[in-house]
């Protein structure tokens, strides 16, 4: 037990100076140019927040929601809080859906899947979602 | 607590709603505005056995003037134990000669639109079922309104109509694959600016320096509102240690969208690299301001 103990002391050093070096590292790679992939990928995200924010204008995605017990603001809130990857997922899933049928039922479940994960604490996507447990 | 009780009437009415509902997927109509009958010349090489892919991106390349044989595009798409080729190898194939490969929306309308142009778009297409596939790339060359039919150069027929009915059943299943293939400067007639803007990315990612710059070239062009085609073109640039040209476009990029904090980073990167360290540092103030202005809530 007292030999384990003295080597964590020395292990920690080690450690703690390879986290230092690390972070040195990553200085002159962060002051280094954008590049265009990154401008793209956080221009396509923008486009799709916003297309998603706009189909919630729509009444019936409204009235759904609300039925749902889900406030607006609380679901702008959210969406504001989506990963480009997210937001890809669900226009996939949209554009898969046949033309005019279920977009409500899409918006709302993807929207909904989620935040009741957050409510179970299987993710922790939304940090203004208390979950249950 | 009360059960539901299914009748037969509803059952049989759920059971026809899934019927129909599965076939709007695929019940295709012909879409208007495209009435007459357009075909575009494209050389055709009939494929040999179970090659379609060499033999379509042949074709594709050739309709541009690229000089290609389906015989020495084999070894860069043809995978012999797979009796065939991949997406993204034909993709990258094309790639490796210049070109733009735009990837179509999965729309009927897209493909025509394209083929209106004098576009030919390379579509995959799965023969048989999803679950003993028959993968199969044609080349399609126009449409017949009359007859309702595209026009293909597929296997080993030549302008070979096949009802949209049965193109879409077979494309459907490949989910819709299809691409345009176009020398950079040129810009498809379905082209979205950011999906246009990727393509030319995917050729500045595959060391095609000079089709990505004539490609940024066109989108700056044709889409002034664009801050990617001028980050692109500053991005080549510095890329390829030309600090004062990178400047350029870097400032006018900052110039036209002062409020985009990458326009200003990498102007002051460019300015380092000449030395110019304290405008440098004063363009990465700049940066940071542009950073915190979009971060703002409610802002994006």
């Amino acid at each position: 037990m007292h030999a384990i103990r003295s080597y964590t002391q020395s292990i920690s050093a080690i450690m703690a100076l390879v986290m230092v070096l690390s972070s040195m590292w990553a200085i002159p790679a962060s002051a280094n140019i954008v590049g265009t992939g990154e401008l793209l990928t956080e221009q396509r995200a923008d486009i799709d927040r916003e297309a998603l924010m706009g189909m919630l204008e729509r009444e019936d995605v409204k009235t759904t929601l609300a039925r749902m017990g889900v406030g607006e603001q609380e679901v702008r809130d959210r969406i504001q809080s989506l990963t480009p990857s997210e937001l890809a997922d669900f226009k996939q899933q949209l554009a898969e859906a046949p033309t005019g049928e279920g977009v409500v039922g899409i918006i709302v479940l993807f929207l909904l899947v989620f935040i009741i994960t957050d409510m179970l604490c299987a993710t922790d996507i939304f940090p203004f979602i208390n979950c249950i447990r | 607590m009360t059960s539901v009780q299914l009748s037969p009437a509803r059952l049989y009415l759920v059971a026809l709603l899934g019927v129909i509902l599965s076939g709007c997927a695929s019940q295709p109509k012909w879409p208007a505005n495209y009435e007459a009958t357009t075909v575009t010349e494209v050389p055709f090489h009939p494929q040999e056995q179970y090659q379609c892919g060499p033999a379509s991106l042949a074709m594709m390349l050739n309709a541009q003037d690229v000089t290609a044989t389906p015989d020495e595009l084999v070894g860069k798409v043809y995978l012999p134990e797979r009796k065939g080729a991949l997406q993204v190898e034909m993709v990258a194939a094309a790639r490796q000669y210049g070109m733009l490969v735009y990837p179509l929306e999965p729309k009927l309308n897209a493909v025509l639109q394209e083929l209106k142009a004098g576009n030919p778009v390379l579509v995959l297409q799965n023969l048989r079922f999803d679950w003993w596939p028959q993968w199969h790339f044609a080349v399609a060359i126009g449409y017949d309104s009359q007859k309702e039919a595209l026009i293909l150069h597929s296997g080993t027929e030549k302008n070979y109509h096949l009802p949209a009915s049965a193109f879409m059943a077979t494309w459907d299943r490949s989910e819709r694959w299809a691409r345009v293939i176009l020398p950079p400067d040129q810009i498809p007639a379905t082209a979205e600016p950011l999906a246009f803007l990727m393509a030319a990315h995917d050729l500045e990612t595959t060391q095609q320096s000079d089709a990505a710059k004539s490609a940024y070239k066109a989108a700056a062009k044709a889409w002034p509102n664009q801050p990617a085609a001028l980050l692109g073109l500053g991005n080549l640039a510095y890329q390829q240690n030309q600090w004062a040209e990178a400047e350029k476009y870097y400032r006018t990029m900052t110039e036209r969208f002062p409020d985009i904090s990458a326009g200003w980073n990498n102007l002051a990167e460019a300015l380092s690299r000449q030395g110019k360290n304290e405008e440098s540092s004063a363009m990465l103030n700049k940066a940071q301001k542009a950073k915190e202005g979009s971060k703002q809530p409610g802002n994006g």
